[in-house]
């Protein structure tokens, strides 16, 4: 007997944004299309809202004029994928994605409480596939910046690539964006 | 700690049925909601659309007239799920039947071969939650008929419900359906 084949349907961006167009959603219902799959990202408490918005003002004053912070905006990341980081670094200024939104940022954070697990192995890994280069988890449960870079090809992770190199840094040290390497931020500055 | 809880997003009957009705799926496309989920099926294999086939016409031949036999059509189930049976059994004749999909059912067929397990496990489910009262599985593999009755809830279950009521036909004995319990139609009938 062979196994029943059975699975979801996967939605691709262009069906995704015309579900957008269409007016099919709720107004503000937190959905996020992640490799092919709607994924519902459930609303956020004080603290999680809170430190978007510190990171929002780090991320601005390290990389100044000639990029875009987008807090909670989404990125065409790729085919099959259309997620809302919590905050992305982008270059241009804002009238650039005026007609479609940013695709690579040079730099996405999540922050993470119950979404850890998720942000780590899902997200870690979907960033990792569609190219980012410096990937950052404000995390919220041990009051630590993960910061996760190198990508490198690993069929064992959910969407076939990961992050070879992570480091967690600490309150007392600093984190300087790929994007902005003369930029030193203090993780302290990214935790509530 | 209220953050994401990161789920699949769940559609509604209603919703499904707009997407349709503006032609958002390509035609053809082998799609049925089941319990919130847009779930892909695979394509039949030849033994199956053969078997049901037989299995229809047999079905037609024991109830007579008086009744609507739909092939793999949808079914307005409950509030999250137009599955498409094998064979659904509405009471009446086709033309007494309103312009929509029945709701209120009084059998549903499938023919299990490769899909044995799910056509018991989550379809059983999902019908006894929707008070199906009568389900019958035409086993190709092991060549019975399964008859499903009694629907009772069941927290393990994946819809929360299942059949209390197994009975396994064999060539050589008859089946009558629970609505129709003058119809006679003999096991080996329905196992081409």
């Amino acid at each position: 007997m062979t196994t029943y084949e059975i699975r979801t349907r996967r939605w691709t961006r262009a069906e995704y944004d015309r579900l957008v167009d269409l007016g099919v959603f709720q107004p503000g219902e937190p959905i996020e299309l992640i490799g092919g799959q709607l994924m519902v990202c459930e609303a956020q408490g004080s603290s999680h809202f809170t430190t978007v918005g510190l990171v929002d003002d780090s991320l601005r004053a390290a990389f100044g004029p000639g990029w875009v912070v987008r807090a909670q905006g989404p990125l065409a990341l790729d085919d099959e994928s259309e997620p809302e980081p919590d905050v992305a670094v982008v270059p241009g200024c804002r009238r650039d994605y005026l007609h479609g939104h940013p695709g690579l940022p040079v730099l996405a954070v999540e922050i993470a409480e119950s979404s850890l697990a998720f942000d780590r192995r899902d997200k870690g890994s979907l960033y990792a596939r569609a190219g980012l280069g410096d990937y950052w988890i404000v995390n919220l449960v041990d009051g630590c910046v993960e910061v996760y870079r190198e990508r490198a090809q690993d069929v064992t992770a959910p969407y076939g690539w990961r992050y070879a190199s992570v480091t967690m840094l600490r309150p007392g040290e600093t984190v300087s964006p790929l994007g902005a390497p003369g930029a030193r931020v203090p993780v302290a500055d990214l935790l509530p | 700690m209220a953050t994401s809880e990161i789920r699949p997003r769940r559609w509604t009957r209603a919703e499904y049925e707009r997407l349709i009705e503006v032609g958002f799926f390509q035609p053809g496309e082998p799609i049925e909601l089941i319990g919130g989920q847009l779930m892909v099926s695979e394509p039949q294999g030849r033994r199956h659309a053969w078997a049901l086939a037989i299995v229809d016409h047999r079905l037609r031949a024991a109830l007579g007239s008086g009744w609507t036999v739909r092939t793999q059509m949808p079914v307005d189930l409950d509030e999250e799920s137009e599955p498409e049976p094998d064979l659904a059994v509405v009471p009446g004749n086709p033309e007494a039947q309103p312009v929509r999909h029945p709701a209120r059912l009084a059998l549903i067929v499938e023919v299990a071969e490769s899909s044995l397990a799910g056509d018991r496990r989550d379809k059983g489910s999902l019908y006894a939650r929707a008070g199906l009262a009568d389900y019958w599985i035409v086993n190709l593999v092991d060549r019975c008929v399964e008859v499903y009755r009694a629907p009772v809830s069941d927290p393990a279950a994946p819809y929360g419900w299942r059949y209390a009521s197994v009975t396994m036909l064999r060539p050589g004995e008859t089946v009558s359906p629970l609505a129709a319990p003058g119809a006679r139609i003999p096991i080996a009938d329905l196992l081409p």
